[in-house]
């Protein structure tokens, strides 16, 4: 997706000089590209109470009714406006994703650095309970859990946010353990820094951008996943979401009915909310990745340069 | 041998988390306050002779640990209680629902990892070409569709063109054993094109960087200087060094699987143990409900082992 | 001696990162070599001088961004004439190459065998049993048995995987070898046996062979000519006779000069301790580490101590303030670890450690932290050794802020400056400001060491203080070392694998060996008149500047040219003669 070249210069600049930088993501188009959808769709949640042409709650035209002139994107089982529904579905789909993606983050790193930093004991106990919730396939548990509880939007949130951090607690640790191992870190730690120090000066600033990928990154999974709950009807059947107005549509048999656009525009929003997140998640963490940055088998050779015009330089 | 530690220390791991699964599961269904089975009342259709022996079924007239113990015994005779629907034993239903769900889950997962794999190195090995930006743009696209998202939209682009419900045609009575498989296999067309599309974008691109990865390392170079074929070389030093992540990543994307099979049983009404699951939800029938969700655990994790032992076959390294 | 070369560079020029709006780095500036059959030729630099950038051309494995101008001829035809298709049939076949890191350059998943019979395969030379046989005939070549060829690279110890690399370049019968930097992550004994390997492979099969190093010392040894490269230019090339009693050029004598001569020991013992009364700074009596490791899950659940072998077994020596104590060793002697025992950043399995006369045997974390203050650590990795996000006042600042001395800001940064210019940084202020990536890997060095040094301890441990930086910068960091020593009277005790730096800086040293200290006697005594004969040994594997050492026997007046200048760098002498410590 990158499009600047891969290049492997023996001699050159030494590996650990390279930081990336906010200025140096955004310069990638794939990043820049991704933050502009992600900030589209959030711009749109804030204010669609504002830009919403009808009510979300009233009928304001016929069952299914196709696209026209006055209702832009049709009218869903109920004779309500469509625009309307997935302009304001974005909000509690967008909130659900975030909160359960900043639990599932906050465990997460918090396993992650602790696992990593203390190593011994502690990681093998951690990691192992990690490695239990891994296998553990978690649509499944929720929908055990939801159909249990009953269905309710902050059911979906703690259940997605307590099951999803396994990635993000495997990733932090074995960066934290790599750091841990890193020179600089040993030698504050020889300097009398204690762990809190060191965690919270050495440690933390270091795997933010990582972070921040992750979490952005994770963002994707637990949308995906409220989607899905919602699919299934475990999500709060009142509210309005992406997900929901999927099940609504499905249940109504808008497909038997050939009621494309009950499903279109929902379906579409959320594959592209996921697609920003994903393009500016991927590019942070491959900007991060220094093993991205030389490939020794590439589709272009070294060039032959040209006897002629290149200035005294040349010869 | 080397590394037996390594293989009994997985198997030991498995049998373990299916045990804490099994435990998981009777504290989520019994121990927690309203979980559904001390609500032995909420049985649909259920006279008060059905409700006494399931209530010395489930021993719930006796302490939580030997409930535990009687729990357990059962469950290691595969007894997981009759289903509140059917009345069949649950395991029979699950057995039967598994059975239906394998066909169509295998193939689209094998050619979801095959079109993963091909499309995955080729953008990987072809870095920053046109062909590259292309594959990787629509496997991003793919990979942002949400699977039920895309079964709908099969469905309305092929209805009339394909079966798009059931797994045959419930008129075919006569039919011949050829006839029968033809069918089947059309009826498969749609829930595994839609399994395949949403699984194949992921795998593209956990192929794809973890091949980019692999080929900055030092013996890609050393492969060269000694005049290997380029072909070889992504055969012989990329993807089979990349396999490594390839395996753990797809092993942790099970789940992935699982829930892409859920959604597309439910859409394309396939009887599966998705659909089971699903409809145990609405119908509100726990003992299904349990059963299926341990018995989809267990086979998760039973993969989770072949991973694992896949991996040791892959990796000279490991040796404990 | 009038055979025609096998292999010459004719003007070879590399850019990397031409496009049509920038014209890129010009890393490798009209170089000339020629070489003939069976001849040995070192290319000597330091990083970044383009000595490696040079035989990647000549195999035609430059990345995509690079732009080449010149010729490469093989016996007479240039192979860079097409690029990549007419240098691609003479890869390996012709010329062969082994690789810095034979650690990663091995493919892990594959046997040795299995990667040796492909280079055979690929070019048609053998296949099935033919090529089993072969393998087994060039691993028993650089000494390793047949049998071995089933095993994975991981199986095999450093020294081993690269023979087995110099084995798989011969496969093919090349007429060429190019190594680059072979031995550098290998000791100096295995180092040793390696680079005769490679000299006797070249004389049994006639093959000439270009040795890349940073390291005077192995071109003097096993070339017959060598060239100096300095920012992508030959800057002298001759006989390496010629190079070492006759440098023309600057930058060659400046590399002599700072590769150490074991046998020119700078100091004799120093007079008897004034301070002979006071107890010493360290003394560290039968001291026993093992391998440190957290706890496992069992061992708590069971409340065991970790069990691990001893890596440091019952070592006893003694730094007295303003004396410079050399530990030598291997990797893997142990050296490490019992410094870092000495730190407290390791638990001792038994001895005693006593630091300005208080047992500190065992103390726990807390206890230690105040204590710090006094003792301090250099590491061996100055690009690791600093948060990249640091800048060079906040790594300063960093001791000081943790041990809450200097209350106010204006303070702290007072001592920061004080620590800077003491280290040769003037003048400060123009350091202050910057990151590690805007500095040279000396300067680097010299702020980690401001940062221990700012705390003003009394004990310094520097672990291989040197051993990453280049050539020439590593006398100035030594000095600045020898000086701490001198004029702040602090106690150091430097690890190194190097005896020829030990001998030239250390009052004392002390040889280690699988966890035991072997020898240890004054610096003199130990060179000179070596009793272990894991010290003689040590010292019969160390290479030579002096391209003919036998020489030395008929006057001492070679080696005595090079004693190491005491002329320090000038910015470095010119902040200490205003500085009072």
């Amino acid at each position: 997706m990158s499009t600047t070249t891969v290049n492997q210069a023996p001699d050159s600049e030494s590996p650990y000089g390279f930081r990336p930088t906010l200025r140096g993501v955004l310069q990638q188009k794939t990043a820049l590209a991704g933050l502009l959808i992600v900030a589209f769709f959030v711009t749109i949640a804030l204010i669609s109470p504002w830009i919403e042409p009808y009510s979300i709650s009233e009928a304001s035209c016929g069952v299914f009714e196709a696209p026209s002139r006055a209702h832009w994107l049709g009218c869903d089982d109920g004779g309500v406006d469509m625009l309307s529904l997935v302009l304001r579905g974005g909000r509690i789909s967008m909130i659900v994703g975030a909160v359960a993606t900043l639990i599932a983050i906050g465990i997460g790193a918090t396993i992650g650095v602790l696992s990593g930093y203390f190593g011994g004991w502690v990681d093998t106990l951690l990691m192992r309970i990690t490695d239990y919730f891994l296998v553990v396939p978690q649509v499944v548990l929720m929908i055990a859990i939801a159909a249990v509880w009953g269905p309710s939007l902050s059911h979906v949130i703690i259940v997605i946010g307590a099951l999803m951090w396994t990635g993000t607690a495997r990733l932090i640790r074995a960066q934290v353990k790599s750091l841990r191992e890193r020179v600089y870190v040993k030698r504050v730690e020889a300097l009398g820094a204690g762990h809190a120090h060191i965690i919270f000066n050495h440690i933390i600033p270091q795997i933010g951008p990582l972070l921040v990928a992750n979490t952005v990154l994770a963002i994707t999974v637990a949308i995906f996943n409220e989607t899905a709950l919602a699919f299934l009807g475990l999500s709060d059947p009142t509210a309005v979401t992406w997900g929901t107005i999927m099940e609504h549509a499905f249940d109504r048999a808008a497909v038997s009915s050939g009621a494309w656009w009950a499903i279109v525009p929902a379906g579409l929003s959320v594959a592209f909310l996921i697609m920003g997140c994903y393009m500016l998640g991927r590019s942070i963490e491959d900007a991060l990745n220094p093993r991205l940055k030389v490939s020794y088998l590439s589709t272009h050779f070294w060039r032959l340069r040209p006897l002629v015009g290149r200035g005294p330089d040349a010869l | 041998m080397r590394g037996a530690g390594y293989v009994w220390k997985r198997v030991a791991f498995a049998i373990a988390t299916v045990y804490v699964a099994l435990t998981l599961n009777f504290i989520l269904f019994r121990v927690l306050p309203g979980s559904p089975v001390s609500q032995i009342s909420r049985v649909p259709n259920a006279s008060p002779e059905m409700k006494k022996i399931l209530t010395q079924q489930f021993g719930l007239d006796r302490p939580l640990w030997e409930q535990y113990l009687l729990y357990l015994r059962e469950a290691l005779h595969g007894n997981f209680g009759i289903s509140y629907t059917n009345r069949q034993p649950v395991l029979d239903n699950l057995v039967q629902a598994f059975a239906n769900t394998i066909p169509m889950v295998a193939a689209g997962t094998i050619l979801a990892i095959m079109l993963g794999l091909t499309v995955g190195v080729v953008s990987a090995v072809r870095r920053g070409s046109a062909t590259d930006h292309l594959s990787t743009n629509i496997a991003v696209l793919f990979y942002a569709f949400p699977t039920q998202f895309m079964g709908m939209m099969l469905l309305i682009g092929f209805a009339g063109v394909l079966p798009s419900a059931g797994m045959s045609d419930p008129f075919a009575l006569d039919a011949t054993a050829w006839e029968a498989l033809l069918d089947r296999l059309k009826h498969m067309i749609l829930p595994v094109t839609a399994l395949m599309l949403t699984l194949y974008a992921e795998n593209a691109l956990i192929v794809r960087s973890a091949i980019l990865e692999t080929l900055g390392e030092d013996h890609i170079l050393t492969a060269r200087a000694k005049g290997v074929p380029r072909h070889r070389i992504i055969r012989h030093y990329a993807l089979r060094n990349a396999m490594l992540p390839i395996v753990t990543m797809v092993a942790m994307s099970l789940g992935a699987i699982v829930t892409g099979s859920i959604l597309i049983e439910v859409i394309f009404s396939w009887p599966g143990i998705g659909r089971a699951l699903y409809t145990a939800v609405l119908k509100r029938d726990y003992p299904m409900l349990q059963g299926g969700f341990l018995f989809i655990t267990i086979v998760v994790i039973t993969f989770n082992l072949i991973a694992d032992l896949l991996y040791y076959k892959l990796d000279p390294r490991i040796t404990t | 001696m009038t055979r025609k070369p096998i292999l010459a560079f004719e003007d070879l020029n590399v850019w990397f990162g031409v496009r049509p709006d920038n014209p890129g780095f010009h890393v490798v500036k009209g170089v000339n070599i020629a070489l003939k059959p069976g001849e040995r030729f070192g290319l000597v630099g330091e990083s970044g001088s383009g000595k490696t950038t040079t035989i990647m051309a000549a195999m035609g494995l430059l990345p995509s961004s690079a732009e080449v101008s010149g010729r490469v001829l093989l016996e007479g035809r240039d192979i860079l004439r097409d690029g990549e298709k007419s240098v691609a049939p003479h890869r390996w076949k012709d010329i062969a190459m082994v690789f810095q890191g034979a650690m990663s350059a091995f493919n892990p998943v594959k046997t040795v065998g299995w990667q040796i019979a492909e280079a055979l395969d690929v070019h048609n030379v053998a296949r099935g049993v033919a090529a089993e046989r072969r393998v087994g005939e060039l691993l028993e070549l650089v000494g390793i048995t047949a049998a071995q060829s089933a095993r994975f690279p991981h199986e095999f110890s450093g020294g081993m995987r690269q023979r087995a690399m110099i084995a798989m370049a011969l496969a093919c019968e090349p007429k060429v070898l190019l190594a680059d930097e072979p031995t550098t992550a290998l000791d100096v004994m295995v180092q040793d046996q390696v680079l005769k390997l490679l000299v006797r492979l070249s004389q049994e099969l006639n093959l000439a062979l270009i040795l890349v190093t940073h390291d005077l010392a192995i071109v003097a040894q096993n070339c017959h000519r060598a060239a100096v490269m300095l920012g992508g230019e030959i800057v002298e090339q001759g006989s390496v006779s010629d190079l070492y009693h006759r440098p023309q050029h600057d930058y060659t004598r400046k590399l002599f000069e700072a590769t150490p001569d074991v046998f020119a020991v700078a100091r004799k013992p120093e007079t008897a301790k004034a301070t002979s009364a006071a107890p010493p700074l360290l003394q560290v009596g039968h001291l026993k580490v093992s391998y440190p490791r957290p706890r496992s899950l069992r061992e708590v659940l069971r409340r065991e101590k970790p069990q691990a072998p001893l890596v440091v077994n019952d070592i006893s020596l003694t730094v007295d303030r303003g004396e410079m104590v050399a530990l030598v060793g291997q990797s893997g002697s142990g050296k490490t670890t019992a410094m870092q025992a000495v730190l407290g950043m390791v638990k001792s399995q038994g001895g005693t450690i006593t630091l300005n006369g208080r047992d500190v045997t065992g103390l726990g974390m807390r206890e230690w932290r105040p204590l710090r203050r006094q003792i301090q650590m250099i590491y061996q990795d100055p690009y690791e050794s600093l948060d990249l996000r640091y800048r060079v006042r906040d790594t300063v600042a960093e001791p000081l802020r943790i041990h809450r001395i200097a209350a106010t800001a204006l303070e702290r940064e007072a001592l920061v400056v004080e620590a800077l210019e003491r280290v040769g940084l003037t003048p400060a202020a123009r350091y202050l400001g910057r990151f590690p990536h805007e500095l040279s890997g000396g300067q680097r060095q010299r702020v980690a060491i401001a940062a221990s040094i700012v705390l003003k301890p009394e004990l310094l441990l520097a672990d291989e203080p040197v051993s990453m930086l280049d050539v020439s910068v590593r006398a100035g960091v030594l000095h600045l070392l020898d000086e701490l020593r001198r004029d702040a009277r602090m106690g150091i005790l430097m690890i190194t694998h190097d005896l020829s730096t030990a001998a030239n800086y250390a009052d004392r040293i002390a040889v280690m060996h699988q966890g035991r200290i072997v020898e240890q006697g004054p610096a003199h005594q130990v060179i000179h008149a070596p009793e272990a004969d894991y010290t003689k040994a040590l010292l019969a594997s160390i290479p030579d500047p002096d391209p003919d050492p036998d020489r030395r026997a008929a006057g001492d007046a070679v080696s005595s040219r090079r004693q190491p200048s005491t002329a320090l760098p000038d910015h470095v002498s010119e902040s200490l003669r205003h500085k009072q410590w």
